[in-house]
Formats: C-alpha cells, structure tokens, sequence
C-alpha cells in the first residue's frame, strides 16, 4: 500500500466552472488562492474583526491596553539604564525615553502579530477540513488585527512624538513608510512561520529564542554605538533594527525624513514579505495532510 | 447537466508519522544522515466518478477505505495529486458538524462568521441569523458564547446553518443520527426537503437500507478504489454479500449482476 514517489500536483478548475463537455478553466489572475480578491478580503476582515471582538470584548478602549507593555517596559530601562545611558542621548533622559519607547512599540507589534500568527493555520486545521478557504486569511487576518491595534494605538502617539520634536508635517506624514515595512516584514514572517508550524510542531520554543534574539539585537534600551563594530554587520541582518532606526529618525531627530533609511527599511519589508509569500505557496500544497 | 465530474483522480497524502512533526529531530535526523523523505500513502487510486444535477449517490465501504476523503475532494477541501474534480453549482458540505466554530464570541457572531466562512455575504448572514436560531431552536442562546451550548446543541446550530439557504450539491458525511429525537426528524424534513427539489445529494453512510432506499446509484469504495457503481440497491446488496460472506453469490462468482451493473467510472 505504502508508495513512495507522489504525481505532479494539476491545476484544477472550481467554482463555477461547466464541466459537461466544455471544461472552462479559471484564470489565476486576479485571485488569490483560487478566491476573488473581494471573497479574500472578506475573509480575512471577518477573521480580523473577531480577533478584535475576543481580545477587547466590545471596549474601544482595550486597544489602549496594548500601549502599557511598551511603556510599562520603558519605565523599567529607565529607572536602570536611564542614567548611565543618557549621555549616549545629549545627556537627556527625556531623549532616551522616547528613543526606548519607540523602539519597543515596533518590537511589540511584531512580536505580538508574527507569535499570534504562527498558530493561526494550525489552529484553524478543524475549520479548513470542513470548508475549502484560502490559507492565507489565517495569518493575514492576525496581522490585519495586530496592524489596527498599532494604528489606533501607538501610531497616534508616535505622530504626536513626532510633530513635537520636528515641527513637520512631512515627518508625520512619513511615518506611514516605516510602518508599513514592519506590516510587511511582519507578514512575511507570518508566512514562513505559520506555514512551518504545520510541519513542525515544536516552532514555538524556537521562535520564542529567534524573537529574543531580534529583541537583544535591536538597539532599543540601549545606544547603538555601544555595539561593537565587528558585531556591526551581522545586527544588520535584524529586519527590525533597520526600522526602529528609521521610526527614531523620522520621530527624534528633528531632521527632515531621512531617504536612504526610509528605502533600506521598505526594501527589507518588500524582500521579506516576497521570501514569505513564496515559502507559504511552496509549502501550502502539503498543509491538509497534517492539519 | 453534470453537477460533479471526477476524472481519474488518485490522491497521495502524507502518513502523519511523528518524524516530520518535529524540528528538533529533524535536524537531528539529517545531521545523523538517517533523514527521508517523509511516506506517502495512496489514499484514491483512478476514481472516476460523474454525477449528474438532482442525482442521489450514496457512498459505501468499510472505514479507512476513503469515503470521508472522496467528500473532501468533492468540496475542493483537499487537492487531488493526479487527475481532475470539477464541480458544478453551490456546496454545502455538512461533514463534521460542530467543528469549526469559535468558542469564545456569541452564537449570533458565529452565525455569521460561520456563513462567511461558507460564502455567504456579512449582510445576508445578518439577515439569516433568527431563522437559523428558530430552525436550531437556540434562540435564547442569541447573545450567549458558544461554550454556553452543549455538544448537541452546537450541532444542531451546524447544520442549521450549513442548509440555511437550499445548496446545489448537498454533501452528507454520517450525519443524519445527529441530535436529539426530535431534531433528527426536523433535519431529516429538511433533507427530505432537498430530497424532492432536486439538490444533487452525495451522501456516505453505514446504514445499506438507507442508501438502497433513498439513493438512485451508489458507489462502493475499498482501499481507495471504486469496487462497484451502479444502481444503489445492487451495489448495497452485493457489498453486503462480501462483509457477511454469503456463501449463495460469493462475489467472485457475481459477474452477471457486476455487468447489469451501470457502470459510473468513466475512464479518461
């Protein structure tokens, strides 16, 4: 009974294709998985409005709740690190406050949305042995949820952080080009990570160490310079840390927006959303044997 | 009209062995150069199967032959590895009623969620949801969390929503002995509702006197493979001659009813 060698996978036309006779295949384009765009995003806003409902329980303000990690952290940094830190920040603890609480709020969302993102197809395994959906509703939906949440919450704050220290509307308006390569480097992630617990079922453990690595090697509680130079090249290699840096530059330095940051932060997005998108479509093929 | 046509479709599926579920030992696997290939297992083998609008198939055999698997094929859950399924008109898969829902949000959201999750517009859904509670008979449970119901309850919600609205093509995997007494005989009315007004009805059951009865053809699988399409009540009559032996027409010797047989599979 037990062969080894599987066939090549077809294209197999659904939906409302006649099969008497004239076979009609389905165009891929404008579809994602097989799904229009517009049953897609349905989907996943359906998906994303019930992660709201039972995290927050019908209180807008719960969204609120998710700013005291970021800040009850930073208080922790400064009361240690504040003072011994501050000279790396003009002798200002004020700068290493903000510096500190910017860099945690990009940590935390992307520690939230890529940890809640990993169990997401897995944990959804009994609903897709009921119904054909798309797979990838299951982490975009998360990271749907998580990206409102920072829009709502912490954005706001980080524009009003910045409108007080550049006095420009271009800086807060370019604030959106770092968020939305986080939103993409979160995706990403998302995909390789969601699509890999499928397979492996002990990720968790490992991802919890590979988050705490991007976590220690982002320069948010303490200055970058402390970092030494050979080390230099391989924290380049953090998605995040490229980020943060952009955020800070844009919301602290009272310079006008800096491009070369504002590029390498949105071509790491785009490279790691394009790497996730394409270990999800390779992978997903396997997913219902395991689910 | 063809409302379901499946040309020589085999399935693969990988074995869940406990190898692969593990990173860890994975690696570890390979460094030890002891990794393989995770096994594959033939599930279908060349099912070719075409079912015509408003027809009534039963699928038979014993467990582990496929019969769940051909459904999910048929609903587009899973892929075949070789061949071809085309399917014609709106599903409504009533196959592990229950699963799927969330816990934690009220069974009005679930209502709609659930309906989403089968094709429904939010707006539709929202305009179905007191039906569905009267058909369910939930409706004091309307705001309640889901984990308020109890196992039967959940179910009857299941299927009160998955044949809301009349489906093209109803798929029925065992779940007509579900619920209470008198729910079963209100979902047997619905059925017997889609029965009369020419759904095309795909249904796996145990009970042969049900399939003979109910269904025009039948189909009997085994290991994966069609052993007999035809008329439900030949199939049903010589699958049951093979379980209980019947040493009259043993099965090796019932060529003549195999060729009265209307043969389903259509080869190509």
């Amino acid at each position: 009974m037990t062969k080894t060698e599987p066939q090549t996978p077809e294209i197999r036309p659904m939906e409302n294709s006649k099969p008497s006779g004239q076979v009609r295949r389905r165009s891929r384009i404008g579809r994602i998985e097989g799904f229009t765009y517009q049953r897609w995003l349905d989907l996943t806003l359906i998906l994303a409005m019930r992660a709201l409902k039972v995290r927050y329980r019908g209180s807008i303000l719960g969204i609120y709740w998710s700013l005291s990690n970021p800040l009850l952290m930073t208080l922790v940094y400064t009361a240690i690190f504040g003072t011994a830190f501050s000279s790396y920040y003009n002798n200002s603890i004020i700068n290493y406050v903000l510096a500190c609480f910017v860099g945690l709020t990009v940590l935390t969302y992307f520690s939230a949305a890529t940890g809640q993102s990993l169990p997401s197809v897995v944990g959804n395994g009994s609903l897709l042995n009921k119904i054909k959906l798309p797979f990838s509703i299951f982490p975009c939906a998360t990271i749907a949820a998580n990206t409102f949440q920072f829009s709502v919450g912490t954005l706001p704050l980080l524009a009003v952080i910045t409108a007080f220290n550049s006095h420009s509307v271009v800086n807060v308006v370019s604030l959106l080009a770092p968020t939305v390569a986080l939103v993409l480097v979160a995706c990403g992630v998302s995909f390789i990570t969601s699509s890999l617990f499928v397979f492996f079922r002990d990720l968790p453990y490992i991802y919890d160490l590979i988050v705490f690595v991007i976590y220690m090697s982002s320069p948010t509680f303490y200055p970058a310079a402390l970092i030494p130079v050979s080390v230099k090249p391989l924290i380049a290699l953090n998605p995040i840390a490229s980020i943060i840096e952009c955020f800070r530059q844009i919301a602290l330095s009272g310079q006008p927006p800096a491009l070369h940051l504002l590029v390498l932060s949105l071509a790491t997005g785009l490279s790691f959303f394009a790497i996730g998108v394409a270990i999800f479509a390779f992978l997903k093929t396997e997913f219902m044997d395991l689910l | 009209m063809t409302a379901v046509l499946l040309q020589s479709v085999s399935l693969w599926r990988r074995t869940q062995e406990e190898l692969s579920y593990d990173l860890k030992r994975t690696i570890l696997h390979v460094l030890e150069r002891r990794y393989r290939r995770p096994p594959r297992r033939r599930v279908l083998h060349n099912i070719s199967l075409q079912i015509e609008r408003g027809e009534k198939v039963g699928i038979i055999g014993p467990n582990g032959s496929g019969k769940s698997t051909l459904l999910k094929l048929i609903c587009g859950i899973l892929t075949p590895t070789k061949g071809h399924v085309y399917v014609s008109g709106r599903i409504a898969p009533l196959i592990e009623l229950g699963a799927g829902f969330d816990a934690d949000i009220t069974v009005a959201d679930n209502i709609v969620y659930y309906g989403v999750m089968l094709g429904f517009s939010k707006k539709e859904m929202q305009g179905r949801i007191d039906p569905i509670l009267d058909f369910a008979e939930l409706a004091e449970y309307r705001n309640e969390p889901l984990k308020t119901l109890s196992s039967g309850m959940v179910t009857r919600l299941g299927f009160a929503i998955a044949t809301e609205q009349r489906p093209e093509i109803l798929i029925l995997d065992e779940v007509l002995s579900v619920g209470d007494e008198s729910f079963k005989i209100k979902c047997m009315q619905r059925i017997q509702d889609f029965w009369d007004h020419s759904s095309t009805i795909i249904v796996v059951s145990h009970d042969m006197t049900f399939i003979a009865a109910q269904c025009s053809r039948a189909v009997w699988l085994e290991h994966g493979e069609i052993v007999y399409a035809g008329p439900a009540s030949q199939v049903t009559q010589l699958y049951l001659e093979s379980v209980y032996g019947d040493q009259t027409t043993p099965l090796g010797n019932s060529h003549s009813l195999s060729s009265d047989a209307e043969v389903l599979g259509t080869s190509g």
